[in-house]
């Protein structure tokens, strides 16, 4: 509760700066926007971490990053995902695309959201399976079997972007391609993106719905892992809410500086799973950038 | 026989009437400069001051005419005219054609061409480069 009420606080702050704020700029090649038909590649090195809020799963360090885009005339990769821009206008964009949600991310090494992150998203130390002592009449602690998989999936759908004097209004909406939890996701996300001389700062506050499939496939309990708890938690649709920070600095044509950083108050359904331990999750990264 | 004896003829005539419009044309002569303005992009509008020079092969009172809505046909006050100083905004092309005052007999023209540089096209950019983290 506190930390939604920060959280808000916060994103109120932000919008108020931003009213305060020259109109955005069009689109520059430096800036935003990239050329059509060119790679666009570069590497970020440096430290961060991203917590895990997961029972007993390490916190994720970062020492590299990627990034990798192309744009079409129409079609797009960028950063592990494809889109189709149906519509490209001055005051709107409409795009048909996939996205990844970064849940699988604390089960899972090799998820998209961990490319090139060092460390394991492993369990830190065995699972305590002695039984704890605990107050008589409280809940159990919750004890667990070995996690069965949770899968990466991609998600497909559609997006639009709204550029306002105030920033860009993100909505986006996509469900599982690949069956594997058949959940949804809904996104509003408010950017906004400011250059004061060599210094890029963007800001971004995103409120990030998930479906009742989504949280009980990666937040629920199975009868493997703890038969109590498969019948104790049983999730419902939930929003996250978050806020993101990322600096630039322009050193030279190539070299950045970088920092960033996102925090993530949890939906109140995934923090009652008994599988998390933490009500928020934050990454942060500073380091250097190059882009070829 | 006679249809390959019929199409030789209908040849040397096309070749006179070629020939004879190549003459027809150098007799007059109508010059632009500069003959293209450069834009910086293709929305923004061309500002330039244009000069017309022309040359008739005896003295002819001429007109200018284009296929830009704001200017005005203007026709010369005397044959002794040869040049005329235009300042025009456009985004497009002007085509410029002289003809004899008299006669409106087409006489020569000219063209101005409007290009835009040759910037890279670019395109707005959907995720934060550093989205991964």
């Amino acid at each position: 509760m506190k930390n939604k009420l920060l959280t808000s606080l916060l994103t109120t702050l932000l919008l108020s700066f931003a009213i305060q704020a020259e109109e955005q700029k069009a689109c520059h090649l430096d800036d935003e926007c990239v050329e059509v038909g060119q790679w666009q590649l570069g590497l970020a090195l440096g430290y961060g971490e991203r917590s895990n809020p997961v029972r007993d799963y390490d916190d994720i360090p970062i020492y590299l990053a990627p990034t990798l885009a192309y744009y079409g005339d129409s079609w797009f990769f960028d950063n592990g995902n494809l889109g189709y821009t149906l519509a490209e206008k001055e005051l709107f964009s409409l795009n048909l695309t996939t996205s990844f949600s970064s849940d699988s991310a604390y089960f899972y090494r090799w998820d998209p959201s961990n490319i090139f992150i060092s460390g394991t998203s492993q369990l830190s130390s065995a699972p305590a399976l002695t039984t704890r002592f605990q107050a008589f009449g409280a809940e159990p602690e919750p004890v667990f079997n070995e996690l069965e998989d949770r899968k990466f999936t991609l998600l497909g759908g559609a997006e639009a972007f709204i550029y306002t004097p105030m920033g860009i209004i993100n909505l986006a909406l996509a469900h599982d391609l690949f069956d594997v939890h058949s959940g949804m996701e809904a996104k509003v996300k408010w950017l906004y993106n400011l250059t004061l001389s060599d210094w890029k700062f963007e800001v971004a506050a995103v409120a990030n719905w998930k479906s009742e499939e989504i949280i009980n496939y990666y937040y629920g309990v199975r009868p493997s892992e703890n038969a109590y708890w498969s019948e104790r938690y049983h999730a419902g649709s939930g929003t996250n809410l978050g806020l993101e920070l990322t600096t630039q600095y322009m050193m030279t044509e190539h070299w950045d500086l970088l920092f960033l950083v996102r925090y993530t108050d949890l939906a109140d359904e995934i923090v009652a799973s008994p599988l998390v331990t933490e009500s928020y999750t934050n990454t942060y990264f500073i380091g250097t950038a190059y882009r070829f | 026989m006679t249809f390959k004896l019929i199409q030789a003829i209908l040849v040397i005539i096309l070749l006179c009437n070629i020939t004879y419009a190549v003459g027809q044309e150098s007799t007059a002569s109508l010059s632009l400069s500069p003959q293209i303005c450069i834009t910086a992009d293709v929305e923004q509008s061309c500002e330039i001051e244009l000069v017309l020079n022309w040359e008739t092969p005896y003295p002819q009172v001429v007109c200018i005419m284009s296929d830009h809505s704001d200017l005005e046909k203007w026709c010369a006050d005397s044959p002794n005219t040869h040049s005329l100083t235009l300042k025009v905004e456009t985004q497009k092309d002007i085509q410029f054609v002289m003809i004899d005052k008299q006669s409106h007999q087409t006489l020569a023209g000219v063209k101005l061409k409007v290009t835009p540089t040759a910037a890279p096209q670019v395109r707005r950019r959907y995720r934060n480069p550093w989205s991964l983290f």
